[in-house]
């Protein structure tokens, strides 16, 4: 505050009480003034009423004495207006004075007075005159004149006291006024108080001022403001944290865009999706956080064109997620800049469902024509005259069973595959031994190993535990890993089988190859029916392209589950995790 | 003072714009990459023609990117470590543009070997390809953040893909010492081969650029100086 209230107060009261004062001050002076020199005038009047008793040759011979007795000059004028004799300059000659005006007044009226400044004197002068003789015929005039020295005087005398006292009580006057304006103050400081308290955001509480007058009803207004205030922010606060508990508890990423159209918030569901780079993405454009362009040119297309943008986006390298992205804007003030939101709709599953569907008619149609055509073709070419020919029809006949074998293998494999899928795998689990599956199963592929010249190593200890598995399903767990690990290996590979406890209350068989390997992008589908890592591998007779589906599956079943890691041209390793068998109580 | 700092949010604008433009090329680039192993794999020949395509856009966009760094050079008169970025950048667009190139270059050889018999399947190739995507992406983030540890990492993988660019030429000079009529296929291979290793000399470029421009102090031939002595 630059101009304080209190001072603004006392300089107007202090303006006042001199205005005041100065004006008594010049009204009492005036009325002095006169009063004085109306009682001087009377005296001086009696005195030369007086003196005119006296004749007037007389007046001339006692002149001095007469006007030192009065204490004032004398003059005498003849009728002419010519000075006979004047007591303070007796040797000049002087002009004719009868057209002072105190001499006119006389002439006219007996008596005269009037106050002149005296030039050769230099100060106020009071001038009586009084007519000689008979009035029709003037023998002279007489006049006094005396200095109004004294009035002055008194007057400058009493100037100086009511100064004095005038300062004594503007004193005074001073002191009520500081405490007058303190105490009208006071209530307003408080006002001031509360209400910066209350601007700065600490809205509680009353004001209490003891006073009837307007303060009292700015207070009593203010209290009113303050409790519709209190109501409000509640009522926004809830609204808010309604708002905030939405905003983080749906599972949709959603990522607000400040006008320069960096990352200002995002949501809990948008830092799952994007997981560890959710931490340096604030303040950061679209295309820093992610480098990724369908993403950053949806939002050049929304900004520009300022329509609401879908858009279908994947995030990630290792596990790559699809979202779709809807773009639009923050409804702002008019005009003022624009923040954008967006939001994220995982879509991975429902996309990964869809192409497995797909994924899976096109490749059941396809797995099934080929043994088809074979059939289609080996009967055209009987019926076409190769019936005649034993030999050939033999052989003809031979493939034609091969490939109605194969389809007969694969409706089965797709039989057992949605037998497992729906949960009627029918297990019947029974404590077995790792050690012992594995020696039923390798003389089924001992022929395929021999003659790729594989190296088969066993790492199973005796003591480890025994497993909870139903034998039969085991057993083709086992061969189906083994014949994937064998077609993949090159000739003169190795293949080493083991078994350790896993996590806890599972066992882990292991199965590693020093085959080609799988790209780390490819893992995830492996378990996905006829999925083919290497889509230019042509398929090898008795594949159904069910195997590791089926696998996958059946370890569901039993309660485990299968891991699968694999190094580019080193080989693969897969991981079975089975529960180990635990003694019925 | 309010036009100042007008002009001056103008200035960090056209700055932010620049570096978009890099890290959006660098996207492409590796897209391009990603979408050529894509195609070798697959012998998908319409995604690889898509590649040849999209190289372009890339040389579009390099041209726009400088035009923009030299324009902002000419009006803005930067100093100090806006100068040094914008240099940079004027350098690793350039670096990127050529990687793009290389990558239009693998496409076209992928469409011819998509037309020729596959002699084994592609294992380093892929792996090759992994390292230089990610050798671009690393030194993008480095760009980014700023990061010199992460541009001393890039470069450190160079070495990698030069060995196996060493182990794809050695194994297919067996093969086409063996096999005459695997020569053709084997000769494309290899370019191929020596496209991603250029790639990979691109990125660590680029990275050599990130490290210029945090620390003001030149990396690109202290290898060499060292290795001569």
């Amino acid at each position: 505050m630059k101009a304080r209230l209190v001072t603004k107060l006392l300089i107007a009261f202090v303006a006042t009480g001199i205005l005041v004062a100065a004006a008594a001050e010049f009204l009492v002076e005036r009325q002095l003034k006169r009063g004085l020199t109306r009682w001087i005038e009377d005296e001086m009047t009696a005195e030369a009423n007086i003196i005119s008793l006296i004749p007037m040759e007389e007046i001339a011979k006692y002149a001095v004495e007469l006007a030192e007795r009065s204490r004032s000059r004398l003059t005498l004028i003849d009728a002419t207006g010519k000075v006979i004799t004047d007591t303070d300059r007796r040797d000049v000659e002087m002009d004719s004075h009868l057209n002072r005006s105190e001499i006119q007044e006389a002439r006219l009226k007996g008596n005269g007075a009037s106050v002149r400044y005296s030039h050769s004197l230099k100060m106020d002068m009071l001038y009586v005159a009084f007519l000689l003789g008979d009035p029709k015929q003037p023998k002279g005039y007489i006049r006094l004149s005396r200095s109004l020295q004294a009035v002055t005087g008194s007057i400058n005398q009493l100037r100086q006291s009511v100064m004095q006292d005038l300062l004594l009580v503007a004193f005074f006057a001073l002191l009520i006024a500081l405490l007058f304006s303190l105490r009208l103050i006071s209530p307003i400081r408080k006002l001031v108080a509360f209400t910066e308290k209350a601007r700065t955001g600490n809205i509680s509480g009353q004001i209490r001022i003891e006073s009837r007058d307007e303060i009292g009803a700015l207070a009593e207004n203010i209290n009113g403001m303050v409790e519709v205030l209190h109501e409000k922010i509640r009522n926004a606060d809830e609204e808010r944290r309604k708002l905030q508990s939405v905003f983080s508890g749906m599972a949709e990423g959603i990522m607000v865009l400040d006008p320069r159209n960096r990352i200002e918030t995002i949501n809990r569901g948008m830092e799952e999706m994007i997981g560890s780079r959710s931490g340096d993405i604030f303040g950061r454009t679209i295309i820093e956080a992610f480098r990724n362009i369908p993403l950053h040119d949806a939002l050049e297309r929304f900004l520009t064109t300022r329509e609401t943008v879908f858009q279908e986006i994947s995030l990630g390298d290792e596990t790559p997620i699809v979202l779709d992205v809807t773009l639009s804007a923050i409804p702002g003030e008019a005009g003022g800049e624009q923040k954008t939101i967006l939001v994220f709709h995982d879509v991975t599953r429902l996309k990964k469902l869809e192409r497995i569907r797909t994924d899976f008619v096109a490749n059941v149609t396809h797995e099934i024509r080929t043994p088809l055509t074979a059939i289609i073709g080996f009967v055209e070419t009987l019926e076409q005259g190769a019936a005649d020919d034993r030999g050939k029809a033999r052989e003809f006949l031979r493939t034609i069973r091969e490939n109605a074998m194969r389809l007969n293998r694969l409706v089965d494999d797709l039989l057992i595959l949605s037998g497992i899928e729906l949960g009627e795998a029918n297990l019947h689990p029974e404590r077995v031994a790792p050690g012992e599956a594995l020696k039923q199963v390798l003389p089924l592929v001992g022929a395929r190993i021999s003659e790729k010249k594989l190296r088969i190593l066993k790492e199973i200890p005796e003591e480890i535990p025994a497993i909870r598995a139903d034998k039969d399903r085991l057993a083709q767990i086992l061969l189906n890993i083994l014949d994937n690990a064998i077609k993949f290996t090159p000739f003169g590979g190795t293949i080493s089988v083991s078994a350790s406890p896993g996590a806890e209350g599972f066992l882990t068989i292991r199965i590693a190859d020093t085959g080609v390997g799988i790209p780390k992008g490819e893992i995830p589908r492996l378990g996905e029916r006829f999925y083919r890592a290497d889509k230019t591998r042509s398929r090898e007779p008795g594949g159904t392209g069910l195997g590791l589906s089926i696998v996958k599956h059946l370890m569901k079943a039993h309660g485990g589950w299968i891991g699968i890691d694999s190094t580019l041209g080193h080989g693969t390793t897969v991981s079975l995790h089975f529960p180990i068998f635990q003694e019925a109580p | 003072m309010e036009e100042k700092r007008h002009t001056s949010a103008e200035y960090e604008r056209e700055l932010q714009e620049i570096k978009d433009g890099l890290l959006y090329l660098g996207a492409l680039t590796e897209k391009a990459l990603e979408n050529g192993s894509v195609a070798l794999l697959e012998r998908n020949s319409e995604l690889a023609g898509r590649i040849v395509r999209e190289d372009e856009q890339i040389d579009r966009l390099d041209v726009e990117l400088e035009e923009k760094c030299i324009r902002l050079l000419a009006l803005r008169q930067p100093a100090a470590r806006d100068l040094r970025f914008i240099t940079t950048a004027i350098k690793i667009t350039g670096h990127l543009e050529r990687i793009g190139d290389m990558a239009a270059n693998i496409a076209e050889k992928v469409i011819i070997l998509n037309d020729l018999p596959q002699i084994k399947p592609y294992v380093d190739l892929p792996r090759m390809v992994e390292i230089s995507r990610g050798m671009i992406r690393k030194s993008m983030d480095a760009m980014v953040h700023e990061d010199i540890g992460l541009a001393m990492k890039v470069r450190e993988e160079d070495t990698v893909i030069d060995q196996l660019n060493d182990q794809i030429f050695r194994e297919l000079l067996t093969f086409m010492m063996e096999d005459p009529r695997k020569i053709q296929v084997c000769l494309y291979v290899m370019q191929i081969s020596k496209s991603l290793e250029r790639i990979a000399d691109h990125a660590e470029g680029i990275a050599d650029m990130v490290i210029y421009m945090v620390t003001g102090k030149s990396v690109r031939h202290k290898q060499a100086a060292m290795e001569n002595r």
